[in-house]
């Protein structure tokens, strides 16, 4: 049972190897889609004569539009702004389409019926800069390197070296395969899933920490010699609450994916991937990349005598 | 033995108080949540009339004709209170504010002031309390709008003044008096030299070329030569001059704590500014701030020099100045305001390293002599030409040799102080800023998107909740209750932070730390079946369950903790708001998750008993 245990874990370790290149691979071919938190775009603007009500002013507008635009209102619903992606075209095309259309089944109803008709203006068309500053994406990648490195010296001081490399490990399988089913997916990568990726970080070095705490547990209480057997029994004595947590947590996040609509989708999307590989990498990778690295299952006593641990 | 057992599973009656005092004191901060911000428009007798024209007071006027006139328009009204002079009308949906408030304005005006504002409906004990709601963000409530006109063109004319005061001093410095510098426009000056001189002539040209290398150099005639910007260097000069604004402008919203605004550069030369939950235009233009600069100058030390400025200060003393600024306000890295040894109010500055040896080099050779400041304001006239405002903030004497870090002394209280400080923060712009529009805009989702998100999570969390109930029975009741407790601490905690909002992003996170938050009492509540599967009794497998998961349930926290917080000081928008969310969540899980439900227990679990969690003893 052990035996298979282990060969299971051994090739899901390497699955999960595979998995991580496949991503890279997408992440590097296909690029991650950056929202317009990212990249900017074309800002345009446009005034009506009476108030409209943003869900009917969305259905008007998106027939003109690319996706991922976005539109918000001002003045009571009199004022718009239409954020879309700068598309190398002139900016202004869709406007003028838009426009005319509108007005025109204004006039015809004028001659008809309805005396009050909505009417459009066009306001303005400008070029806006991105939401993030360069100075920042780079303060970003140092500020990830520096929590990376802070993790491991915790990690380190704390359990062992080992074990945080496993840790630092999962963690880095978990936020590549989102970024690269978002690179796969040519799903919109923006300011907030950017931020769910945080939740994701959080989320992958809980489950790791968990799985190798009980390890360090069974090593120190020296009734195993193995290893293998250590890590074995780390896994299933903590499998129940690691199943409860990730089912309670997907659960929620399906509720939001499937009853929260458009406005919240790539969250959830980002989310689920996250935590789904996630639990995948506490067992496969936080928990077998220490046996690789060798370490043994009489760490702790040697070290006894040494150091006096923390409780 | 039993005896000493039942102590160590219990809390002393002094730690169950801290408990209910903490609780007590989240679910006051949370309360004001309650009570949605509404729109609030008093319609005020004006005085004048009430006195001079009773009579033609509109007769109908009563709270019940207020309300007919709003109704008439679908405007819906939610409660109408009258005092003496004031009648309050609480209007049912704040985007109706101003319509409703025009609407009054065009039947009321006459004898009526009209005024609107946003206000929180709660009760007055809370409100004295200080218990303030969360903000909302964006999406979720709309915000301030504000487009800023960065004048580059002003910054260009102003730095070619500055080089052209340069050359004089270099000039001079070298000996050649035969030599005129003037400013052409705003891209280009003239050097206008006599033929006779050349060497020294070309060695100052060189040396111009050497410290502006942006400059070019062309010849008009044989005694004049003109220095200029290129084209590609004035594109180059604006976007820098942009990017700089835009930098200041995020920093000053960083400042203030405001997670969720959006700083974008808009055309050329704007920059838009959307913040959001300020419904009050005033407070966020104080926000956005003083379109200021700072300037440091030297007295001139002679009053007839060429090269002078002249300035009035408060008390009307006129000041001559040296032309050429020793620093400005861009170099200021930090302020703050603070005392001296013997409690008189000061301003500690530092700045960066190109001030830092300005000041160096100015301050060796000048101890002894005064150092103005000189705080500018830029702002639009009736013909809306940008015209420039400057003060004198502070004349301080240089006592030493000056670093990058000193402070200016003989401030006259502690506020000005705080006030000089908070300026030499914010004026770091080197071009002239205007607010050219501002709107108040609407939430960018629509209401029915906010309300599917919200239905979302309440399913979500109550899937999380059925299921602990099930699983763990009366231990999961607890975990329950000390997830709400959790839900309350948190909305809490971030009522008190002035600067957190919430957007629909951030809801989804708040309810997803919370029931990340589960995994804690998960950890203990398997710990203690573990327990009990070894034959232990049922008060002291709670007992050690809550002992052992807590070394666990610390280390994982810490860990996220370390990424939340480092990720919180640098991250922007979102990712920074999410990490505050991150780190408040573990605060709170770890105090609702380990001490609250370890109190619960104890008072729900009193006995050895029966059977926990399914194990048969």
């Amino acid at each position: 049972m052990s035996k298979v245990m282990s060969r299971l874990r051994i090739r899901s370790f390497y699955c999960a190897a595979v998995m991580v290149a496949f991503a890279l691979a997408g992440l590097f071919t296909q690029g991650l889609n950056l929202g317009l938190d990212f990249t900017g775009g074309y800002l345009t603007e446009f005034s009506t004569n009476k108030t409209v009500n943003q869900q009917e002013m969305l259905a008007k507008v998106t027939p003109f539009l690319e996706e991922g635009f976005e539109l918000t209102s001002a003045e009571n619903g009199k004022y718009w702004t239409v954020r879309a992606a700068d598309n190398g075209t002139n900016a202004n095309a869709w406007l003028n389409d838009f426009v005319k259309s509108i007005n025109i089944q204004g006039t015809v109803q004028n001659d008809n019926v309805q005396v009050d008709s909505l009417m459009i203006t066009p306001q303005d068309a400008i070029y806006i800069g991105s939401q993030v500053g360069e100075e920042l994406i780079n303060q970003g990648g140092l500020a990830l390197l520096a929590a990376i490195f802070s993790i491991l010296l915790y990690l380190s001081l704390r359990f062992e070296w080992r074990l945080a490399m496993g840790s630092v490990a999962a963690l880095f399988h978990d936020v590549i395969l989102v970024l690269g089913i978002f690179a796969w997916l040519g799903l919109s990568f923006d300011l907030t899933i950017l931020a769910s990726i945080l939740a994701i970080i959080g989320y992958s070095l809980n489950d790791s920490i968990i799985v190798g705490d009980r390890m360090r547990e069974i090593m120190k209480s020296n009734t195993e010699s193995e290893i293998d057997t250590i890590i074995n029994l780390a896994i299933k004595s903590t499998i129940v609450r690691t199943l409860i947590t990730s089912g309670t947590t997907l659960a929620t996040i399906g509720a939001i994916w499937f009853f929260a609509g458009e406005s919240l989708h790539g969250f959830a999307v980002a989310l689920f991937s996250g935590i789904l590989v996630g639990t995948y990498s506490s067992i496969a990778i936080s928990a077998t990349v220490p046996q690789l690295l060798g370490l043994t299952a009489d760490y702790y006593q040697q070290q006894e005598e040494e150091v006096c641990q923390l409780p | 033995m039993k005896s000493s057992k039942k102590q160590h599973n219990r809390y002393a009656k002094w730690q169950n108080l801290l408990l209910v005092i903490t609780l007590l004191f989240m679910l006051v901060s949370a309360l004001p949540n309650m009570y949605p911000e509404k729109a609030i428009i008093d319609v005020t007798t004006k005085k004048t009339a009430a006195h001079q024209l009773s009579a033609q007071l509109i007769p109908e006027f009563s709270p019940g004709y207020v309300k007919q006139i709003l109704n008439e328009h679908n405007i819906e009204v939610d409660e109408i209170t009258t005092s003496k002079n004031t009648t309050k009308v609480v209007l049912t949906d704040k985007s109706e504010q101003q319509s409703a408030e025009q609407l009054l304005i065009e039947t009321l005006h006459q004898n009526y002031l009209i005024d609107s504002s946003i206000g929180n409906n709660s009760p007055v004990w809370l409100t004295k309390l200080g218990g303030q709601p969360i903000k909302l963000g964006l999406d979720l409530s709309g915000g301030v709008l504000f487009v800023l006109d960065v004048d580059t063109e002003r910054a260009m004319s102003d730095k070619i003044s500055d080089i052209v005061l340069d050359i004089k001093t270099m000039a001079r410095e070298q000996r050649l008096r035969a030599i005129k510098v003037n400013q052409v426009n705003s891209v280009s000056l003239n050097i206008g030299f006599s033929s006779s001189n050349g060497s020294e002539n070309s060695a100052l040209f060189t040396k111009i070329l050497a410290t502006y290398p942006e400059l070019t150099k062309s010849k008009v005639s044989n005694q004049h030569i003109s220095f200029s910007y290129s084209e590609q260097e004035q594109v180059k000069f604006r976007q820098e001059t942009m990017k700089q604004t835009l930098k200041t402008m995020r920093g000053r919203i960083e400042e203030l704590g405001i997670t969720e605004a959006v700083t974008q550069k808009q055309g050329k030369n704007r920059i838009r500014i959307e913040l959001p939950g300020v419904q009050d235009p005033k407070e966020a233009k104080r926000i956005i701030g003083a379109t200021a600069s700072l300037d440091f100058y030297q007295l001139a030390k002679n009053a007839r020099d060429v090269n002078v400025k002249r300035i009035r200060n408060d008390n009307g003393k006129l000041l001559t100045l040296n032309n050429k600024v020793v620093f400005s306000g861009s170099n200021i890295k930090n302020a703050r305001a603070g005392r001296d040894e013997m409690g008189s109010p000061l301003v500690n500055l530092s700045l960066d390293s190109i001030g830092g040896d300005k000041m160096s080099e100015f301050s060796k050779s000048n101890i002894g002599s005064p150092m103005i400041t000189i705080f500018s304001e830029f702002y639009r006239d009736a013909n809306n030409e940008v015209v420039k405002k400057s003060k004198v903030i502070s004349e301080a004497v240089i006592q030493a040799h000056l670093g990058s870090q000193f402070s200016i002394t003989n401030m006259e209280s502690s506020a000005a102080a705080q006030d000089l400080s908070l300026l030499l923060r914010a004026g770091s712009l080197s071009a002239p800023v205007t607010i050219v529009q501002q709107r108040t805009i609407a939430a960018t989702l629509g209401a029915d998107n906010i309300d599917n998100g919200i239905k979302a999570l309440t399913i979500g969390v109550t899937i999380t909740l059925l299921f602990m109930a099930i699983w763990y029975r009366r231990l999961g009741v607890i975990a329950n209750v000390a997830l709400a407790l959790n839900l309350i601490s948190l909305l809490g905690l971030m009522s008190l932070l002035p600067g957190a909002v919430l957007t629909l992003p951030g809801i989804a996170g708040l309810v997803l730390t919370v029931g990340m938050a589960v995994d804690t009492n998960v950890l203990i509540f398997e710990r203690i079946k573990e327990e009990l599967k070894k034959g232990r009794g049922k008060m002291s497998a709670i007992d050690s369950g809550y002992k052992n998961a807590f070394a666990t349930i610390l280390d994982a926290n810490i860990t996220t903790m370390i990424t939340g917080i480092i990720l919180y000081s640098i991250g922007y928008g979102p990712v920074k708001g999410f990490a505050l969310i991150l780190c408040l969540g573990i605060l709170t899980s770890m105090f609702t998750g380990v001490f609250v439900s370890r109190a619960l227990t104890n008072v729900a679990f009193s006995h050895n008993k029966g059977q926990l969690l399914g194990v048969q003893q």
